[in-house]
This record gives C-alpha cells, structure tokens and sequence, in this order.
C-alpha cells in the first residue's frame, strides 16, 4: 500500500484511476500525450542503450584489432630495419679486422678498400682510421680530414666502452644528411686500439624505410633519441626538423595539424640511436565502419519510427478507450446512483408507512369504539356534542393518514400490471375528463397534438391513467395561472411517446435533478405530499417505460414519457 | 342501530397488536358478534383446536408463526372454516397470497368496521349455505 502511495504520488494527476463523480475529469488530451512520452521512453531506451552499448563495444573491438595490427606491423618493420643495421654494422666491423690497422694508414690501401666497398655499398661516403688517442690517421672522402682530432667527441668516448658507435643522421659539412658507423679493434703488434669510422649517405634509411613501407597513406619515419626526425617524414616535415611530440614508445591517438585523427606507435631498434615511429589513420577498417554506423542508424531510426507509430496508435486507441469506458461508468455510476436513491428512499417510505399504520389502526379502532359508545348511550352529558365533534375530526385526520400511508406503502408497492390492449390516446383523453373546473377559472388551456393512428400498447389503463393524471396536475400547479399544457403524443422507435408540456415558469437547475425523489415538493407545506412525481416514476418504470424532464426556467417544463407496446411482465400473480 | 340478529357467528381475532385486536373485539361484540381474541399464531391454532370459530380473522405479521403459515395449517384439517386476512396497506400481496391458500377474503388495516362485518356475514353465509 505504501508503494501504491508512492506511485499515486508521483504520477501525474491524469494518470491516476480515482473517477470523481462530474467533478474532475480526466484531462485526456494530457493524459494521451504522458502515455505516448512513457511509452516511448520506456520501449525507445533499451534500443537506443543496446544500440550505444553496440556501437561503443563494436568501435572499441575495431580499435583494438587495428592497434594490434598496427603493432604487428610496426614490429616486423622494426625487424628488417633493426637487420639493415646489423648489415651495416658487419660490413664495417669486417672491414676493420683487426690487423688491418698497419695495413689501412699507409698510402693508398684505405682508398683501394674504400673503391672495393663503394661498389658493393654505393651509400658509402667515406672511411677513416682513427689511433687511439682520436687522431684521425687516414682518411678517404671527399675532404681533406686527415689529422682530426676527435678526442672530444662524446662518441668517441662512447666507442671506447661500447666498441661500437651508430651516430644519428647529421648534415655534416656537405649538408648531405648522412650518419657514421665506428668500430673499434686492438692493434696486435702495439696493443693499443684502433678505430675505423664509415660514414654512410641517409638516403640509406630512407631507401630502406620506402621499401618496408607498405601503406602509401601511412607515414614510416626514424627519430633519434632527441626526436629529430631522421627519415623524411609525411606529416612532420623534412629530415634534421624537430618531431614535435615526443613521446615513449607506445601507442598514442592524435590529431595532426591538418585536424586529421591517427595512431602514432613509435618503437625502439635495437643497437642504434633510432626509434621507428608509424603514423596511421585511424579507423583502417573505415569503410567498414562507416557501413556499420549507417546501418545501425538507419535499424534504429525504423525502429523507433515504428515504436513511435505504434505507440500513437495504442495511446490513442487506449485513451479512447478509458475515456469510453469511464465516461460509460460514469454516467452508470449516475443512473445507479439515482435508482438506489430512489429505491432506499423508497423503502424508507414504506418502512414509515408500515410503522404508523399500526398505531393508526389502533387509533381508529378506539376512536371507533368511543363513537361505538357514544352512539350507545342514551344519556346526554355536558360535552357531548364537543366529543363529536372532536371524534368527527379525528376521523377526518386519521383519514388523512391513511391516504398518506396507503401513497408510501403504494410507493413501494409492487401491485400486478394488468395486460390489456390500449390506445394511449384515449387515455389521455379520459384524463381529461377528470380534471376539475379550477382549470377554466385559472385559464389554462390544454392543447392536444395527439398522433392518430398510434400503435395499440399492452398496458395497465387504471396506471397509464395514474401516470397522465399526477403530471398534468403537476402542471397545472406549476401554472397556477394564465397558461398552456400541450399534450403530444407520437410513435418513436417503436414506442409510444408521449410529451406533456407546459408553460409555467419551469424548474430551476439544481432542484430538477431531485423531482423524482419522493418527499420533495417545491409546493407549500400540506399543499403536495412530494410523492405525485416519484409515484409516477415508479409506476412508468413498472410498465417499463422511461420518463425523463426537460426544464428551462421562464420557459416552461416538458415530461417525456415513454411507454413500450409491451409492458413488462409481471412476475406476481 | 349496531346491534342486530347476527345468528351468534362465532368470530376469533388472531392479532398480535392486543390494543387493536381488544378493540375490534369490543367493537364486534357490541354488534352481537360471540368474538373472542389471540395474540399469537400458536394461541390462535389452539384457541381453534378447543373451539372452532365460524369465522377468524388472521393478522399476517404475528412473532411466532405466521399468518399464512396459520392458514395453510388450519385449512388441511379444517377445510370449511373461513378466514379473512388482516393486512397492513403494504401487504396487498400478502392479502392476495392468503387468498391463494384458500382464505375467504382479506381486508387492509386500518380496518373500515362496515366493510369488516360486510365480509363476516358473507363469509358466514357462505359457510351456512355450504
């Protein structure tokens, strides 16, 4: 119940079931659009979060499959450079075997090995042999370099410890970008090292990162430790500039300058300054993708079109039908409401009547008995005719009671309704006969505009009278004077209708509902007993007709009132 | 002027309301009815069993046994005995279920004395010439 507390709370007021009798009615219009809004929420949420649920997993699957390609490229092209430089690096080492050192600093062997060299590896810009101390002892290039000192030189200091020094790519004096490969040896005979220094063309690396490259669209470059770029590179410019992010090895999501989304995946190789960075697009399966989201767009856009028909055709059917089939319970609530009325006043009458007849007839049989006496004794005493008198009167009012119990108890009284075969219009023409006089006094006029040849009704005459009679009575009081009763009679859908119009001052809105209601009466106390009208509604509905009242005040009032050929069957008698 | 030869019909009164049926039965008395009275359904099937009446008048609504209940016991054993049936207003039915059963008439409470004795010396007549 607490719960059910809660949720009458929280729902909006059309929503909630509570059906007041006319005076707050279910704004529908509102109700139907809270419908469609639920509705909609309630089945478009799960297809929209299963469908963001879809989108977002299936995006997320693309880039992670893309990425571990991507490091699956990346690693291979990492290899073949990472074997490029081990290449190199035993052409050199070959090179400076270790007794050559004798060999390479006199006269013209450096230059016949350099020739020997260059044919095999045309890249190859020069060679120099370097003492131990960093004198360069000889040398073969296109300059004059013999008798530089490079003791200063962090790579020579390097070479020292590690035997092996791979430089990054540098301009050098001919602005060729080129880099050194130097080795070390021990002289056997001296026992002091030795270096030999090649210098390699750049172009070497860039030929080589062009043939590994297999995406025309990706960018493959080598950066150094410092982050200068070492191979040219599509996004971030020439060889020898700066690469603007540096960053670990890893992978990273970013936008270049030209707003562009990529992957950037950069890797160390191994026994060099370099590290290999792959520039991709993202989304390699971009047109995969692409199809992917249309579709999934286009699925739940129908359907939340159809959800939406659906809903708006369910909402407006469901409201329609609440509506019906309140406004059905509604106006069955009303007519239960005023036949219990009726019926429960009904019985109460005939409860008072049952009650007071008894002690009215105990009355009438003492009064009886006292004139029974009276009348018996010859004697004349003091009073006597005042006793008369008096009993006379109370004859009278006890007369008076029981018209008014006998009017209760036939209020509520089921008596047989006799069959017989009846022309309604002659009914009402005997009515007529048994009006009084006071009506040519008062100057009410009744005009008949009776229907001729009106089906016969199987009916109780002796009620049909009793009917006809208590409303043209109740007329004529409403007219006191001065006025017009016009009695129509005619055949509508197969029953025999029969209207009984006045021009009085008619009834007011709030007491019309309640005329049929035995007790009330409009009319001065002891004029009306308040009972004629619901007699005569007891009694139409015994014949199983209607009788409805149509009023408007200043204009007059109409009764309708509707009688079947075939009056119901009594089940007594 | 009230009283008259009335051949010493023999009525009972089988009334409950004793203020009601004590009157009546003055009241018949003064007009040469040999009346008598009960107050309940069992009285009354006694009363009948010691002395039968030539005519009973049978209040419907008694607390023991019912009028029509009465009635239906009395006319198994007592075929020619004549009942006439006092009813309230309400009761028409009731009146008209006693006829059913085999009373001779019935009259609506509160009683109109002529029409009562009216129907006592019918019901005697008849009672007489069957």
């Amino acid at each position: 119940m607490k719960f059910a507390n809660s949720v009458d709370k929280i729902l909006p007021k059309p929503l909630k079931s509570s059906i007041d009798l006319g005076l707050n009615r279910r704004n529908y219009a509102q109700f139907r659009l809270i419908l469609i809004f639920v509705m909609t929420l309630i089945v478009t949420l799960p297809v929209v979060i299963v469908a963001g649920l879809g989108y977002y997993y299936y995006k997320d699957l693309l880039q992670r499959e893309e990425l571990d390609q991507l490091q699956w490229q990346l690693d291979g092209k990492v290899k073949s450079i990472e074997a490029l430089i081990d290449n190199l690096t035993s052409v050199v080492q070959f090179t400076a075997r270790s007794d050559r050192y004798r060999e390479l600093v006199v006269g013209s062997n450096l230059e016949k090995l350099f020739v020997r060299l260059k044919r095999q590896y045309p890249l190859f810009a020069d060679l120099g042999v370097i003492d131990h101390v960093g004198i360069q002892q000889n040398y073969w290039g296109p300059y004059d370099l013999k008798g530089t000192d490079y003791s200063q030189e962090d790579w020579f200091e390097e070479l020292s410890d590690k035997g092996l020094h791979i430089s990054g790519v540098y301009a050098g004096n001919r602005q060729v970008p080129h880099f050194s490969i130097a080795v070390t040896n021990q002289d056997p005979i001296t026992g002091e090292m030795w270096l030999l220094r090649a210098t390699i063309d750049a172009l070497t690396l860039q030929k080589f990162i062009d043939t590994i490259k297999t995406n025309a669209s990706d960018d493959l470059f080598l950066v150094d430790e410092t982050g200068t770029i070492q191979t040219l590179s599509r996004y971030y410019g020439p060889i020898l500039t700066q690469f603007s992010s540096t960053f670990d090895a890893g992978v990273q999501a970013v936008i270049t300058d030209d707003g562009e989304k990529v992957f950037q995946i950069k890797e160390k190789v191994k026994n060099s300054p370099w590290s290999l960075v792959l520039v991709k697009k993202q989304y390699i399966h971009h047109e995969h993708w692409l199809k992917f989201r249309t579709k999934l767009l286009i699925t739940i856009v129908i359907c939340i079109s159809i959800i939406f028909l659906v809903v708006f055709t369910l909402a407006g059917a469901l409201t329609t039908l609440i509506r019906k089939a309140e406004e059905t319970q509604l106006t069955m609530l009303s007519e239960a409401e005023h036949t219990n009325k009726l019926a429960s006043i009904g019985r109460l009458a005939a409860g008072v009547g049952h009650e007071i007849n008894n002690p009215l007839a105990i009355i009438d049989q003492k009064t009886g008995l006292i004139e029974d006496l009276l009348l018996m004794s010859d004697a004349e005493f003091e009073h006597k005719e005042t006793i008369q008198g008096c009993l006379k009167v109370i004859n009278q009012s006890i007369e008076r009671c029981k018209a008014i119990t006998h009017r209760l108890l036939g209020f509520a009284r089921r008596t047989d309704v006799r069959q017989e075969v009846l022309q309604v219009n002659d009914v009402i023409r005997e009515v007529l006969t048994f009006l009084d006089n006071s009506m040519t006094f008062r100057k009410i006029g009744i005009k008949l505009q009776l229907e001729e040849n009106l089906s016969p009704v199987t009916s109780d005459q002796l009620q049909l009278q009793q009917i006809f009679l208590n409303i043209i009575n109740n007329a004529i009081d409403a007219i006191d004077k001065d006025g017009e009763i016009t009695i129509m009679s005619h055949m509508l859908a197969g029953d025999v209708r029969v209207v009984i119009q006045d021009n009085g001052p008619g009834i007011a809105p709030d007491i019309l509902p309640h005329i049929f209601e035995p007790f009330y009466t409009t009319k001065e106390t002891g004029k009306g007993t308040g009972l004629g009208l619901s007699i005569t509604y007891g009694l139409v509905k015994k014949l199983g007709g209607e009788i409805t009242v149509h009023s408007r005040v200043g204009q007059g009032t109409a009764f309708t009132i509707t009688i079947p050929l075939q009056s119901k069957k009594n089940d007594q008698g | 002027m009230i009283k008259a030869n009335r051949d010493n019909i023999k009525v009972l009164v089988a009334d409950d309301e004793v203020e009601f049926a004590s009157t009546l039965v003055t009241r018949l008395q003064l007009r040469s009815f040999e009346t008598t009275m009960v107050n309940s359904g069992e009285a009354a099937l006694a009363a009948i069993q010691q002395n039968e009446p030539d005519v009973l008048l049978l209040d419907l609504k008694m607390p023991d046994i019912d009028g029509l209940e009465v009635l239906a016991r009395l006319k198994q054993d007592l075929p020619h005995l004549k009942v006439i049936i006092l009813t309230g207003h309400g009761s028409l039915e009731a009146g008209q279920e006693g006829m059913k059963l085999g009373a001779y008439d019935y009259v609506m409470k509160p009683v109109d004395l002529q029409r009562l004795i009216e129907k006592i010396e019918g019901a005697y007549r008849e009672k007489t010439a069957g």
